[in-house]
């Protein structure tokens, strides 16, 4: 058994650094290839990364909650006993085990001077956040010119450096700048929950509320309120919002569709499709089949906006949101159903399902939730029946799904039936879609979905 | 006239006055500079700083030769003469001196000869040598009057047998005996000096530790090495009389002891601020022990328009801490707004063999204080270019807070520990913290390179040991 160091490996493209969220094992542990070792968060997706070797988890390098680099040392793992080359934990610790692991990964370790018996290895080892820890939170903490001390404190105390004035050479933030700031009231809202406010309220995207303490309970106007963190997922989901809301015009248009032909349809091949594939054919693979449809003919819904520029795009890949629901830790997801022009229903429904239980395992490859061009929700599904989404940046448009419901209708010949139901919005970016452009996507949707036929194939 | 009309005129031409006064006249200030001494360059150049620098090269020099033989080259017994040194020390500072004259004339700055005196608000007279007296009419003034030697007032300095640090850079040979009484700066690099041409020397300190404001580790490793100079420390204690018996030596008489017969005595008690003699109650500045207390933001005294900086005001007693205060005063008195000058980045600096540099705290001063640190400790001793250099004595020590390893306090002790310090110095400006120091790639082989490793080891890392 030779020792390994465990790099946090490449979760695809653009994915430059991931927050450690757990691990999965404890030091001390016996830990097989392959095995669950951690999970990790990425701003695109949780997953779990195997343990790239078999052996006792010697040390942890990285710690929870850590923002660490791809392809830097978050862990040891090897024989009992064995040496662990000590980091030097400097700042580029793990740049500088990165370098070495592309040298000699695979050459066992002994080249790595080790002048220290493990019963060195630090208790806390990576227990030096600001020296690890970098990109990310971090550095967006820290845009601001300052010290380095200066960025320690502020990764610490969670402040973003934007709020600070600088008092030093150039603007520069200097620790007293910062012990000034600290003291000052706003710095925190209260001291006891000063992390939380403050991780939330840094952000400028987030607004913040001012509450007031009242008999030592923090209030919001007379109200007394109790704080809690924001996961990052949430806080990264309210941010995509506000920054969303913010960049685009978003107007909704709705149109009542009758799925009767759809029902008809999925009703003749449901059994047969749950033999075959182990699942059942759902109204959402036929949607989001029909939308892919309806996108071809309108393709400006599956643009992009650069500055006063329409970026077209060759590919329709349907974002599917998917809630994750307590077991998945709670917050949304959105997989990606790449090049779903190319895929038939089938196609379509066997993606999305794997993409779906995936996601809600937290199995997701993170360039499985980029690259999306439009995408679709539906909170019908928990009995809403008209929805007005928010726009997946950099996309235009976002299609809501309300619940099929049966309903009296009017039709040819002023006959009323009882039909099944369903409401259709479609949010769209009015810089380049108009109103007529929304309704008029919504209406060859409409078309479709009512003189539908396509069976999947078995 | 109204030639003798400026914007700024500096009294004293110490490295407080004369930078003071050339930064001044680079902002666009017409600036006067007063000097009573008939040379530029205050006590640093003339009998400071440059020529105590210059005597120990010589020293070091010196040493070398001792080892010659052993590097193999054979140069039998060297000699030396002490009128020669000394004339390279004269030469050194001359040098200097024209040096100074030529960056006066450079930036335009109009220089009086004479004594200086404060004579009201933006009024100053210059009194010279033949009783004449100037009168300069100005809108600021900047005091540098700078400090002279200290002495005992019951046995002031006689410039035969009992000395101050003035005499004993003109001293004709070097004595076979000196009684140093003060174990401070100028008393150890005097000792380093003489002890290692051959005087027997004997350092008599009040104090519990010779460099009483340095780190005890220092003060260790100096006696230790001082010890191999010729050089009897003794600490704790008290000297009780020095009578100058003429030709049959100097005698001293330490508490508890037997009288003592010593050819040279040295006084070097520290040093006192000049400022009684400046026309200060004419404004009204007063002093605390001849200090001028100011405002550490701009140097301002008490009375708008008179600032004061250097050995005058209550700041260590350091050429480049004086410099800087000047250089910043000037600006403020420009109009400009400079950082504070950042005194936790100054360093102080001995000249011994080895040498001692240091910024910050002492582990003592933490204790006292009651604030938590580590120490990244790493000896000269193994590293390659100490040992190519000749010179394993002393130690880079670290003192720093474990949170976010922030550096308290660097200790050096080594034969070139003053040309090392500038790199704590930068780091502290920078706020920077011991990770960086270990991050910082040094050159091999350096002696600087036991910066990074005495890093390390703070950091719990050190690979040479
Ligand atoms: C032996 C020795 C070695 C030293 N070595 C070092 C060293 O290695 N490094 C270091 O940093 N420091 C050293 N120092 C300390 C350093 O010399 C002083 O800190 C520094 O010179 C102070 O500068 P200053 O400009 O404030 O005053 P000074 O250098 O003392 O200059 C003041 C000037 O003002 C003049 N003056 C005074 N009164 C008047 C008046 N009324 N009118 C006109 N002119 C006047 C004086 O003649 C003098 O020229 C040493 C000192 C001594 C004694």
């Amino acid at each position: 058994m030779e020792l390994s160091q465990v790099l946090l490996p490449s979760m695809g493209e653009g994915i430059n650094e991931a927050t450690l969220v757990k691990w999965l094992k404890k030091v001390g542990e016996n830990v097989e290839k392959d095995e669950p070792l951690l999970e990790v968060s990425t701003d695109k997706v949780d997953t779990e990364i195997p343990s790239p070797a078999s052996g006792i988890f010697l040390q942890a390098v990285a710690s929870e909650g850590m923002t660490v680099e791809v392809n830097s040392t978050i862990a040891w793992i090897g024989p009992q006993g064995a040496t662990i080359p000590k980091l030097t934990e400097t700042t580029s610790g793990l740049q500088g085990m990165k370098r070495r692991s592309q040298d000699q990964v695979g050459q066992g370790t002994t080249q790595i001077s080790a002048p220290t018996n493990s019963a060195n290895i630090p208790k806390n080892a990576g227990h030096v956040p600001s020296l690890i820890a970098r990109g990310g939170d971090f550095e967006e903490l820290t845009l601001k010119r300052s010290s380095p001390l200066v960025r320690k404190m502020a990764f610490d105390y969670g402040i973003d450096l934007r709020r600070v004035i600088g008092t030093g050479a150039n603007g520069r933030i200097t620790k007293h700048d910062m012990d000034r700031f600290l003291a000052s009231p706003g710095a925190f809202a209260e001291p006891v929950s000063a992390m939380n406010t403050f991780a939330v309220a840094s952000d400028p995207l987030l607004a913040k509320v001012s509450t007031k303490v009242v008999d030592g309970k923090e209030t919001l106007e007379g109200v007394p309120v109790k704080r809690e963190k924001m996961s990052k997922m949430r806080r990264l989901i309210a941010e995509h919002m506000v920054e969303s809301v913010r960049h685009s015009p978003h107007v909704t248009t709705t149109f009542e569709i009758d799925l009767n032909n759809v029902v008809l349809v999925r009703d003749k091949c449901k059994k047969a499709f749950a033999d075959k594939y182990g699942f059942n054919l759902t109204f959402t693979h036929i949607l989001i089949r029909a939308a892919v449809l309806a996108i071809q003919r309108h393709p400006i819904v599956n643009v992009s906006v650069d500055g006063d520029e329409i970026l077209w795009k060759d590919q329709i890949n349907v974002g599917c949101a998917v809630a994750l629901g307590n077991e998945g830790g709670g917050g949304l997801i959105v997989p990606v159903i790449k090049n779903a022009q190319t895929l038939s229903l089938t196609d379509i429904a066997l993606k999305l399902t794997d993409l779906a239980t995936r996601a809600r395992s937290k199995k997701l490859a993170a360039d499985e939730v980029v690259g999306g061009t439009f995408s679709v929700t539906n909170p019908g599904g928990w009995g809403s029946i008209h929805s007005n989404p928010i726009i997946n940046q950099p996309q235009v448009a976002m299609l809501g799904i309300g619940a099929i419901v049966k309903r009296p209708v009017v039709i040819d010949n002023d006959k009323i039936v009882v039909r099944p139901m369903m409401m259709a919005s479609l949010t769209f970016d009015h810089r380049v879609i108009d109103g007529e452009g929304g309704a008029m996507w919504l209406a060859t949707y409409k078309e479709i979905l009512e003189n539908w036929t396509e069976i999947p194939s078995l | 006239m109204s030639t003798n009309t400026f914007d700024l005129v500096v009294i004293g031409s110490g490295p407080a006055g004369y930078v003071g006064a050339i930064r001044a006249s680079q902002l666009g200030l017409k600036v006067a500079l007063i000097e009573k001494f008939n040379h530029l360059g205050g006590t640093c150049l003339n009998v400071g700083c440059i020529p105590t620098k210059a005597l120990l090269e010589s020293a070091k020099t010196w040493d070398k030769l001792g080892h010659a033989n052993e590097q193999g080259f054979e140069i039998g017994s060297p000699k030396f003469s002490w009128n020669k040194i000394m004339g390279r020390k004269d030469k050194i500072v001359d040098d200097q001196r024209k040096g100074l004259r030529f960056l006066m004339k450079k930036n335009k700055i109009e220089t009086f000869e004479g004594h200086g005196r404060i004579a009201g608000k933006g009024k100053v007279s210059v009194t010279h040598s033949d009783g004449k007296v100037t009168s300069l009419e100005t809108r600021n003034i900047m005091i540098a009057t700078g400090s002279r030697v200290r002495e005992l007032p019951f046995a002031k300095s006689n410039h035969k047998g009992i000395m101050t640090s003035d005499d004993v850079l003109f001293i004709q040979e070097v004595p076979k005996s000196m009684a140093i009484i003060g174990g401070g700066v100028v008393g150890v690099e005097f000792a380093s000096l003489f002890g290692r041409f051959g005087c027997q020397v004997t350092v008599i300190e009040m104090a519990p530790q010779i460099l009483p404001f340095e780190d005890e580790e220092t003060a260790k490793e100096l006696t230790r090495c001082l010890k191999k100079q010729n050089v009897i420390i003794e600490t704790n204690t008290k000297l009780t009389s020095i009578q100058d018996k003429g030709s049959a030596g100097v005698e001293v008489m330490t508490e508890g002891n037997q009288p003592r017969i010593f050819e040279k005595v040295l006084v070097s008690i520290g040093r006192e601020p000049v400022t009684d003699d400046i026309g200060l109650n004419t404004v009204g500045i007063s002093t605390e022990r001849g200090v001028i207390k100011v405002d550490l933001a701009t140097y301002k005294t008490t009375i708008d328009g008179i600032y004061a900086v250097g050995d005058v005001i209550p700041t260590p007693m350091l050429a480049h801490t004086g410099s800087a205060e000047a250089y910043h005063c000037a600006e403020v008195i420009a109009g400009k707004k400079p950082h504070k000058v950042h005194y936790e980045s100054n360093p102080s600096a001995v000249y011994t063999y080895p040498e001692v540099a240091s910024i910050g705290q002492t582990e003592k001063q933490l204790k006292e204080k009651n604030i938590s640190y580590k120490v990244g400790k790493f000896p000269f001793s193994p590293m390659a270019k100490a040992k190519i250099e000749d010179s394993t004595d002393g130690f880079v020590k670290i003192l720093f807070e474990p949170k976010y390893n922030e550096i308290l306090g660097v200790h050096i002790v080594h034969a070139r520990a003053t040309e090392m310090i500038a790199e704590f110095s930068l780091n502290k400006v920078l706020e920077g913290t011991l990770d960086e120091i270990a991050h910082t790639i040094h050159p091999h082989p350096t002696l600087s390179e036991t910066i990074m490793e005495a890093a390390h080891a703070g950091l719990g890392g050190a690979v040479h040991l």
